[in-house]
């Protein structure tokens, strides 16, 4: 049984007519230890299903079920800072704080039990790739890169069973997309994660284990 | 616990904005502060003035009631003054049947009459002498001397007399009289007894006017003892433990008093010009060596002048009428001092009132600054609270996390201007207040002047009888207490809450995901 289930999902914007709706009839299935891809046109509603998935946004009709349970029956925060990790194409970090600020910071919001939070965090900042002089830098002294490499550090914090990525690679390169890529596969085959990309990169499906198309 | 971490760290990374709202805040603690301080005190010492100073009723001839009833015309004069001496005075058993009253808190009264005697000089700027005038006729002329006398101050016996001398061709006639010379003023002549109820009837030793230099006040307000004048003492060579003899011409009946003690009048300098002080034949005793006296000749002249101590000034109608329903004479009128406390604590009213509305003014414009400057802040924010409400950051905790950044930079500086406030508020308060003294006496002195008084008039000399001096508060001395301290907090509080009001709403109002949207 797969770790989260999407049953019959659809979704309308409030303000719009009844039968206008972004998508309808959603069913996938996503499975930890794998990668999905969800692709699609502008518009074809890939951020607002990411929105569903992440508990941001509740669907018009059908059910999330986040294993075995709806999401709707959950408190969002906590399934959100305890179960499911996501990492944005323009990063969403705090500019303010310092790399390693960062990824304390969401230990600190999943309330996560670690014994030393500066070295769980200094590791993880590791495991992406990043060395311990990127830890003290401001947020808008890193390149993009690094930057989403931070964001991948951070969705790890609380050792998530789902990590979720809205066109991670958007702003990179492509040695950087790569690398990024690599991260991702390491944590779905070595880490047992499950991890969803809405993309409409082409190097991005290529890499992915299960493709959804949004129309 | 992150909260407060993360409201520290962003206190400490934004100082641009945070110093600003801080600056604000100091502004506003401090004049809060001070405006408090003037606030409570200026309560507090209206609140003990009044506490100190009883509503004093009196009862005063209303000669408007007396005027209204006159009738017009010449023929009507002799009915108009026997209606006046028709009025009844006020006995000493009407006062005590007034003093049984429950709006009361106590009573008390002076009882006065007036005596002589032989053995005492008065204490006055007037004397008798003897004047001689010579008529002296001889057999060619006439001659008159006129003027000649026997010595001034010297009393003559008798009721003067004439006689005729008559030597050769000469006969003088020797013509002798009365004489009395004396300034302009007027003056009294017999010793005035006072006798007082109690030591709280006597006002003039309670406000200070009067004070003992010699001896002691009477203990016993039955027994024949007594007070003079330091005057009357120096005039008569009267020392504490002597013996004054007076006589009631009516019956020709002598009293004996023990003099206890000697008091000195310090109201003489503000008075018109007389050689003694209007005090000094005045003999102070107890009100019930007086009804003796009037027990032994009840045609004795007397005057009673009562004070009635009431509860709260709201009884004073409810006196008023109790006292006519218990009989008094619709020509007397209940007066009470409530206009002379009100008007020693105007100035600090005023003050009161300036402080209530300058900190009320403060508020609004602080609060309207707050909200709006973190408004502006929350807009810039919008993106901050997008991340934290992604990462799983609930409503509740990321608006306590606004609202607790707020309220440290408030605390800091709230406590800062606490302190500053302290010790602004005494010189700022005394200032206020003499300003407002200076101004009310100012606008005293000018009606002062247009009824060509000078500066002889004005509430600090007004004195009723029967009533204790009221004296204007002229100090508020503003401290900074705990209540105080307490009312700062809950402004702190206040403030910072109605500023943390467009973050609250915001945060409610927000989607992250259109946050994170229109960043991107």
């Amino acid at each position: 049984m797969g770790i989260l289930k999407l049953e019959n999902v659809a979704y309308r914007y409030k303000d719009a007519p009844k039968d206008k709706y972004v998508f309808k009839n959603i069913n996938y299935e996503f499975e930890q230890g794998k990668m999905y891809a969800i692709k699609g046109k502008s518009g074809s509603g890939k951020t607002t299903l990411l929105s569903l998935i992440t508990g941001l946004e509740k669907c018009t009709e059908g059910h999330v079920f986040y294993d075995g349970k709806d999401l709707k029956k959950m408190n969002l925060d906590k399934y959100r800072n305890t179960e499911i990790g996501i990492v944005f194409q323009s990063y969403n970090l705090l500019p303010r704080l310092t790399a390693i600020e960062n990824v304390i910071l969401s230990m600190d919001v999943s309330k996560v039990k670690v014994t030393n939070k500066k070295q769980k965090a200094l590791e993880l900042i590791k495991s992406v790739g990043l060395s311990e002089e990127h830890c003290n830098r401001r947020i808008l002294k890193l390149s993009g890169g690094e930057q989403q490499r931070i964001a991948i550090a951070r969705s790890l914090s609380y050792n998530p069973k789902i990590i979720i990525a809205d066109e991670p690679t958007g702003n990179l390169d492509k040695d950087t997309e790569a690398e990024i890529l690599g991260i991702f596969k390491h944590l779905a085959k070595d880490e047992n994660k499950c991890i969803i990309i809405v993309t409409h990169s082409q190097n991005v499906c290529n890499e992915v284990d299960v493709i959804y198309e949004l129309k | 616990m992150y909260i407060l971490k993360n409201s520290l760290i962003s206190i400490i990374r934004n100082k641009g904005r945070n110093i600003l709202i801080g600056i604000i805040i100091l502004v506003i603690s401090c004049s809060a502060t001070v405006t408090l301080a003037i606030r409570n005190t200026a309560n507090k010492l209206v609140k003990n003035y009044e506490e100190a100073h009883d509503i004093i009723a009196t009862i005063s001839f209303n000669r408007q009631q007396l005027s209204n009833n006159f009738k017009g015309g010449e023929d009507a004069r002799k009915e108009n003054i026997e209606a006046f001496n028709n009025i009844e005075a006020i006995t000493i058993d009407a006062v005590k049947k007034y003093g049984e009253s429950d709006y009361l808190k106590d009573y008390y009264y002076v009882y006065a009459t007036s005596l002589n005697s032989e053995t005492l000089t008065k204490a006055t700027d007037s004397f008798e002498y003897e004047v001689e005038d010579r008529q002296t006729t001889t057999s060619s002329s006439t001659t008159t001397e006129g003027g000649g006398n026997y010595g001034m101050g010297r009393p003559m016996q008798g009721e003067g007399g004439m006689h005729t001398i008559t030597n050769n061709n000469t006969t003088t006639v020797i013509t002798r009289s009365k004489e009395i010379f004396q300034s302009s003023r007027n003056l009294t002549g017999d010793f005035e007894l006072d006798g007082y109820s109690s030591y709280d009837a006597m006002t003039n030793f309670v406000d200070g006017t009067y004070q003992i230099s010699d001896g002691e006040m009477i203990t016993d307000f039955s027994n024949l003892e007594c007070v003079i004048s330091s005057e009357l003492a120096s005039l008569n060579e009267i020392s504490v433990g002597d013996t004054i003899t007076l006589k009631n011409d009516n019956i020709e009946k002598t009293y004996d008093f023990t003099v206890k003690g000697i008091y000195k009048d310090n109201s003489n300098e503000n008075d018109s010009i007389n050689m003694y002080s209007p005090s000094a034949n005045q003999i102070i005793t107890g009100s019930s060596v007086i009804e003796k006296l009037v027990e032994d000749d009840s045609s004795l002249v007397t005057n009673v002048t009562p004070s009635f101590i009431l509860k709260d000034e709201g009884v004073i109608e409810a006196f008023s009428s109790e006292l006519k329903e218990k009989g008094l004479n619709e020509y007397y009128a209940v007066n009470t001092n409530l206009d002379q406390i009100e008007s020693a604590t105007k100035s600090i009213e005023n003050v009161k009132t300036f402080a209530t509305t300058f900190l009320i003014i403060t508020l609004i414009i602080a609060s309207i600054v707050l909200f709006v400057i973190n408004m502006i802040n929350i807009r810039e924010r919008k993106y901050e609270i997008g991340v934290f409400r992604t990462i799983g950051v609930s409503k509740f905790k990321l608006t306590m996390q606004f609202v607790l950044e707020i309220l440290i930079v408030s605390i800091i500086c709230l406590s800062i201007g606490a302190v500053t406030g302290a010790f602004l508020s005494k010189p700022v308060g005394n200032s206020l207040l003499k300003s407002e003294i200076e101004t009310s006496k100012n606008a005293e002195q000018e009606i002062s002047n247009n009824f060509g008084r000078g500066d002889k008039m004005g509430p600090m000399e007004m004195n009723h009888n029967g009533m204790v001096n009221v004296t204007e508060i002229d100090s508020i001395d503003a401290v900074v207490d705990f209540t105080v301290i307490a009312q700062l907090l809950g402004i702190g509080i206040f403030l910072s809450l109605i500023s943390s009001l467009a973050s609250m709403i915001s945060i409610q109002r927000f989607s992250p995901l259109t946050i994170l949207k229109e960043r991107s």
